[in-house]
């Protein structure tokens, strides 16, 4: 649905994108981080035909942003990460205003405002001049006006930066549903457990570089060496630690809120064979579980060294 | 509906009749308009009036009409030249400091819509300005003198000139990022098109050559100001002592100058004093021939009416700031010279 095929912008003589490459599919949330000034909204700019990039490709189900700048924003919605509203209108004549400007018919237009403020649940606040509305409330119906033409791609620029962490909840809410609709989204944002939640997919992004990009479990693995393990014993964590530490898969061995958090290599079959070892040292053992690196394990890993 | 319903009446028509309608500046700004051009009107005419109660016949009215419609029209022309910058100097900028620019341009509108629409929003509040005024102006029909052409002419000049300005007020508006240096650049080109053109005139004004057949005309430059039309549709009379340089001071000849003098029955008679290049020889009267009527008697716009040469000009002027706007206006711009090889790496 989405690719990007070595774009670069150079302004002046600072490089803002180095060959930045990822493909998003069909019906995925992509998830796209990376420190201020790393390249996201450069990218989503570019994305939304907003901005030249001095080489490479992006493709909009399969609509060039350069060549074809009007199918592109037939089938997105973008929301810029700074907006502004107009005074003097209400919330519904917002949307109808929008949806004209998509050539939207005017006999579906105030349905479509309808339908839109019941998703973002802005129904009681149709006849509300948009300018008092609160900042979530306008991220609210800056998305639902994203949505008037019902396009295919959302590429979304820190939606919830500002929010109230209830307003937080409820984007991520609207996200979802948006996702049941078979929506390719693309967000950028710094909340990165939000993220790991909604996301399918991820891209992490510094200095212009593409450090990582995937399905987000598969960059996390990649991003974080070796598995962990989380094991609970009953009073014998000395003995336990005692027993892990000459075992050749364990790098690591560190005790962490009264349980115990080993980093190794191998697959299952090896932490299989590590709680066999303990339970043979005469460890009781009352917790075993695998722990997957989080994304901001990963995204500091991405981010702090070259990949 | 078809295209041009669809250009015509765009969705940022639609929008900025409602905002600008909804804020208390709009009324303000027409009652404040009428009651400046309803006064200008009021002193005229008690003036007018006052004067007409000691001696009145029916010449002396027609020329009380021609004046007030004169002081009217004229003063209307600078209230709009006042107003229109105003309205369109901060169209595309303000958009861009609110953030809303980038939301336009990710709809389907192409960007000409944009300034299409914002165009004609704000040249029908000055298109209703005008209407306002016509009550004002019936004033001068009490008196006689001018005909409804020449106020249905002078409105036309008066609104292509609003038109102009607006355009580079847009033009303005799309080339600054910010509404401040927009305006001020706004009325810059105001001013330069209403009264820098007729200083032109008089810095730089048309020689009288000796040889000519057809009378003197001011350089073209100064058609470009609408003053020029106003004032000769409000005398309906030649343009007389402007833009020409004459009285000997630069004739066409060698060793002396002209002396001329003024006859009776209004014309000018000059004397060369000195050899002449051209026609004429020393001391015999030279009458250089006199504008007559309300055409331009001679040079690029022979022929033509004043107003046709302004509103010609100012149409012109106002088509090519149009498409500079457009062509400024879409972030990314499909520009022949600027295609390049986009390399895919």
């Amino acid at each position: 649905m989405i690719t990007v095929d070595g774009l670069t912008k150079i302004y002046g003589n600072r490089t803002a994108l180095d060959h930045v490459s990822f493909e998003v599919p069909k019906g995925e949330i992509f998830g796209f981080v990376g420190p201020n000034g790393a390249g996201k909204t450069t990218t989503l700019r570019i994305l939304a035909a907003l901005l030249e990039p001095t080489s490479g490709r992006a493709l909009v189900d399969g609509a060039d942003v350069i060549e074809h700048p009007d199918l592109v924003h037939d089938r997105l919605g973008y929301m810029p990460d700074f907006f502004g509203v107009y005074d003097q209108l209400t919330a519904s004549e917002y949307l109808d205003f929008y949806a004209s400007c998509y050539r939207q018919p005017k006999a579906r237009r105030k349905k479509i405002a309808d339908d839109l403020l019941e998703l973002v649940g802005l129904t009681d606040r149709r006849d509300q001049a948009v300018d008092t509305l609160s900042r979530g409330l306008k991220q609210r119906l800056c998305l639902a006006r994203a949505l008037v033409h019902d396009p295919a791609v959302l590429l979304l620029d820190e939606p919830a930066s500002g929010l109230d962490p209830r307003a937080r909840v409820e984007m991520r809410e609207i996200l979802k549903e948006l996702q049941t609709m078979g929506k390719t989204i693309v967000i950028s944002s710094h909340i990165l457990p939000e993220l790991t939640e909604l996301c399918t997919m991820i891209g992490i992004i510094d200095q212009g570089r593409m450090r990582a990009t995937g399905p987000v479990h598969e960059v996390i693995r990649q991003l974080t060496a070796g598995r962990r393990l989380r094991i609970t014993v009953l009073g014998q964590k000395e003995e336990a630690a005692a027993v892990l530490k000459p075992l050749s898969a364990i790098h690591e061995v560190v005790m962490v809120n009264g349980s115990i958090e080993a980093r190794y290599d191998g697959d299952d079959a090896a932490a299989a064979g590590i709680l066999q070892t303990l339970i043979a040292a005469g460890i009781k053992v009352s917790g075993f579980s695998q722990l997957e690196g989080g994304l901001e394990d990963a995204f500091m890993k991405a981010t702090s060294e070259d990949i | 509906m078809n295209r041009l319903a669809i250009a015509l009446w765009n969705p940022i028509v639609a929008k900025e009749y409602r905002s600008r309608m909804r804020t208390w500046r709009s009324p303000l700004a027409m009652t404040v308009y009428i009651l400046l051009l309803g006064g200008v009107g009021w002193a005229i005419f008690a003036s007018t009036a006052a004067t007409a109660r000691n001696s009145f016949n029916g010449a002396q009215a027609a020329n009380y009409g021609q004046i007030l419609f004169l002081w009217l029209i004229l003063f209307q022309m600078v209230l709009l030249a006042f107003i229109t910058p105003a309205l369109t100097a901060g169209a595309v900028s303000s958009e861009r400091e609110r953030q809303t620019i980038d939301l336009l341009f990710v709809t389907k509108l192409p960007a000409f819509s944009i300034l299409w629409g914002k165009l004609l929003a704000s040249m029908s509040f000055v298109i209703l300005l005008l209407l306002l005024s016509v009550p004002i102006f019936s004033l001068v029909f009490l008196f006689g003198g001018i005909e409804l052409d020449q106020v249905v002419i002078a409105f036309l000049v008066t609104a292509v000139a609003a038109l102009t300005l607006g355009i580079i007020g847009l033009a303005c508006s799309t080339a600054f990022k910010r509404t401040l240096p927009a305006t001020v650049s706004a009325y810059g080109a105001a001013f330069i098109l209403l009264a820098g053109s007729l200083l032109f005139g008089l810095l730089f004004p048309t020689e009288i050559n000796p040889n000519a057949t057809r009378a003197p005309a001011p350089p073209a430059v100064t058609y470009l100001s609408p003053i020029l039309p106003l004032v000769v549709i409000g005398t309906n009379g030649p343009l007389n002592g402007y833009g020409i340089r004459n009285g000997g001071i630069y004739p066409m000849t060698q060793g002396g100058g002209m002396a001329c003098s003024a006859g009776p029955n209004g014309t000018q008679s000059c004397y060369m004093t000195t050899v002449p290049i051209g026609k004429g020889a020393f001391g015999q009267p030279y009458n250089p021939p006199q504008p007559s009527g309300t055409t331009i008697p001679s040079g690029l716009f022979s022929g033509w009416q004043y107003w046709q040469a302004t509103v010609t000009l100012q149409l012109v002027i106002s088509l090519v700031a149009l498409i500079l706007s457009a062509i400024l206006l879409p972030p990314i711009r499909h520009l022949p010279w600027r295609r390049r090889d986009r390399g895919v790496a």
